[in-house]
């Protein structure tokens, strides 16, 4: 059996929420996440120009964007209606991101519950930051929060301490 | 030879349509293996791509397996040729091994057949039942008079329709025939006077006779009851003659109109027929609400859907809930639970809590389940479809894999619904601690979730009960139908 956190009330493993009290019982209720030590983190920033519709005229409209979670080898195709918002779930702020990281340590690695969203516009991939505690890194440069910038293949993104290699083919 | 599993779509996996010809899939084949070949990209992903291509290849380009593929596709409801769209996700890829008994969720989406979404309405055969008891009289019964005429319009030549109004006595204003003379229809509309207390049960029986004349199997066979007042004493009898209206494949609404009617019995008769029921808070929504119905109703694509749960190795039920059109748990009797109509244009979606017992490493069959359901513009009676539930258990398999995030939604939901359910039944058994405590926990999640306007309503009620002992018959009815459409509004994320 598992322990409710909040109310105790016992459950049998596998049960997702507290019937009498309704906490989610995987990580028991909202954790904040905290901010990260600088040193911790790339100090360079990305140039804010390079963003908007520059690059969105590449030819391939089969395109899919694969996104590997190194720590765990976890492999996520985007979903079909081509946008993602990355994060950490928590199920009592009603907050579901479409891949959460908590299962590669995003708590411990500083990822916001809406740290940053992947998003399609024709054939061209945009990655913007959320407003995150800790920030977004693409290929070591800080990306300025709410503004996408193009995502190529091979690149590398920093979610706070957690990185991403993205794949697109 | 590979295994045939009808649950993968081999075609999306191919990216072809499911008609694709032989040479559309082969062609598909060759550029998609030159660009997941291992040789081109050398990642472990690419070779697991690389493999699904191949084995979807293999089945799809031999005939006979596509044609036993396809076979399986269709009596599953994988397929667009399928009879109903019928889909299942659990929210665990894997298990546990070696545990007593776990808990798996399976949340179902069914839908009309894709081939005949687009069909034309269907025929009804529909009986008004309207309370005319003295509390009725001014705004709420000339509303509902405006309102049953304006519905006198919209119905087709060839719908069936009936009036029948009660108080203490049931009277048939407009016997059940169809359309021909519209205006005279309306004119014994507009005479209908308010007078006299209000016995549900006469109303109900002389409504379902009138619907019994025109009764057909392929008509849509429906009454509406719209009421404003608690019925005393008869309450048992009108569920039996809901059951019995089950039986015969007749369908009831019900809507209560103010904060004054009895919303256990109007929901428990609308769940036994496959209904809906309809919290009308202001007079001014009756007609809406009329119309929304009878919009439903002329789109239902099958009625009298439900899912058997055959279960294998003692999978048990814990708990069953539709999440649409309104949240609503299902009753678990004889492992049969009743979904009601499926319109054309909505799908039907529910959630199922199962337990399961400790089973070896390995793939397992926990058990069957049968979707049926009587679809009148086919000609079908119980049309059935099958499908497994089969699970992995395995030893590596991690308790704390986050389920499907859209899972988790819909359970945040239901969790908060049956909170709600939780402090009613504790305050039926006079435990009113317990159910101001239940309550003011509900609201602390609603606000967490975003829900501000019903966390306040739950707050306000928790008070009352506490210094009363008694919920406001407005906050109760707030509540109840707040929590149950809170899968309609999608929360405001932070």
């Amino acid at each position: 059996m598992i322990e409710c956190p909040s109310c105790g009330h016992l459950h049998r493993p596998g049960t997702l929420f507290c019937s009498e009290c309704g906490v989610y019982l995987l990580t028991g209720g909202p954790l904040r996440t905290e901010p990260l030590p600088e040193s911790d983190l790339p100090t360079t920033r990305a140039d804010p120009w390079e963003s908007g519709d520059k690059a969105g005229t590449g030819e391939a409209p089969h395109e899919t964007m694969l996104i590997i979670v190194p720590p765990s080898g976890r492999q996520l195709t985007l979903p079909a209606e081509g946008e993602a918002v990355i994060g950490r779930l928590d199920a009592t702020r009603g907050v579901f991101p479409n891949i959460d990281l908590t299962p590669e340590g995003g708590l411990e690695g500083g990822v916001s519950r809406r740290h940053a969203r992947i998003h399609r516009q024709k054939s061209q991939y945009f990655i913007e930051d959320l407003g995150s505690a800790n920030g977004t890194f693409l290929n070591g440069q800080r990306l300025t929060p709410y503004l996408p910038h193009p995502l190529h293949d091979n690149d590398e993104l920093q979610l706070g301490r957690v990185r991403i290699q993205v794949s697109v083919r | 030879m590979a295994t045939i599993n009808p649950d993968i779509d081999l075609y999306a996996v191919l990216n072809v349509p499911f008609d694709a010809t032989a040479d559309e899939i082969r062609h598909a084949y060759r550029q998609l293996a030159r660009q997941v070949h291992p040789d081109m990209q050398d990642t472990q992903g690419t070779a697991m791509l690389f493999r699904q291509v191949q084995e979807a290849y293999e089945i799809l380009s031999d005939s006979n397996q596509r044609s036993a593929y396809d076979r399986q596709r269709v009596e599953a409801g994988l397929s667009p040729k399928s009879i109903f769209q019928w889909k299942m996700q659990p929210s665990r890829a894997a298990l546990s091994v070696d545990v007593d008994e776990q808990i798996v969720y399976l949340l179902f989406d069914i839908a009309a057949g894709q081939s005949d979404q687009a069909r034309g309405r269907q025929a009804l055969n529909i009986c008004l039942v309207l309370d005319r008891s003295t509390s009725m009289q001014g705004s709420r019964l000339e509303q509902t008079k405006a309102s049953a005429q304006r519905m006198i319009d919209s119905l087709a030549a060839d719908d069936a329709l009936s009036i029948v109004t009660f108080s203490d006595k049931a009277e048939i204003v407009w016997p059940s025939q169809l359309l021909t003379d519209p205006i005279k229809t309306k004119a014994k509309v507009s005479a209908i006077q308010a007078s006299g207390g209000t016995e549900i049960l006469q109303g109900l029986m002389a409504g379902l006779t009138e619907i019994q004349k025109r009764r057909s199997q392929y008509a849509v066979n429906h009454l509406i009851l719209l009421t404003d007042g608690q019925t005393y004493g008869d309450e048992d009898r009108c569920l039996s003659a809901a059951e019995e209206a089950a039986k015969q494949r007749i369908g009831i609404s019900a809507m209560g109109i103010g904060e004054d009617w009895n919303d256990a019995l109007l929901d428990a008769i609308a769940s036994r027929c496959g209904g809906v029921s309809q919290y009308i808070a202001s007079t001014g929504e009756i007609q809406h609400f009329l119309r929304e119905r009878l919009q439903g109703l002329s789109t239902v694509y099958a009625d009298n859907v439900r899912l058997l749960f055959k279960p294998i190795d003692g999978t048990r039920l814990k708990s069953a809930f539709k999440l649409s059109p309104y949240i609503e748990r299902i009753p678990l009797e004889d492992e049969t639970l009743l979904l009601g109509a499926l319109q054309s244009d909505a799908a039907v979606s529910g959630i199922i809590e199962l337990i399961v017992n400790a089973h070896d490493a390995g793939d397992h069959r926990l058990a069957q389940l049968e979707l049926i359901g009587n679809i009148p513009s086919r000609q079908l009676d119980d049309a059935l479809l099958r499908q497994d539930v089969t699970f992995t258990f395995d030893p590596s398999a991690n308790p704390n894999t986050p389920a499907p995030s859209h899972i988790l939604s819909a359970l945040a939901k239901v969790t908060i619904f049956q909170m709600q359910e939780g402090a009613l039944n504790a305050l039926e058994k006079g435990d009113v601690a317990g159910a101001t405590h239940r309550l003011e926990t509900m609201a602390t999640r609603l606000l967490d979730m975003g829900e501000h306007q019903l966390a306040r309503a739950a707050l306000l009620e928790a008070g009352r009960l506490a210094r009363s002992g008694n919920l406001s018959p407005a906050g109760r009815k707030a509540i109840k139908y707040g929590t149950r459409s809170l899968i309609l509004a999608s929360p405001k994320e932070r």
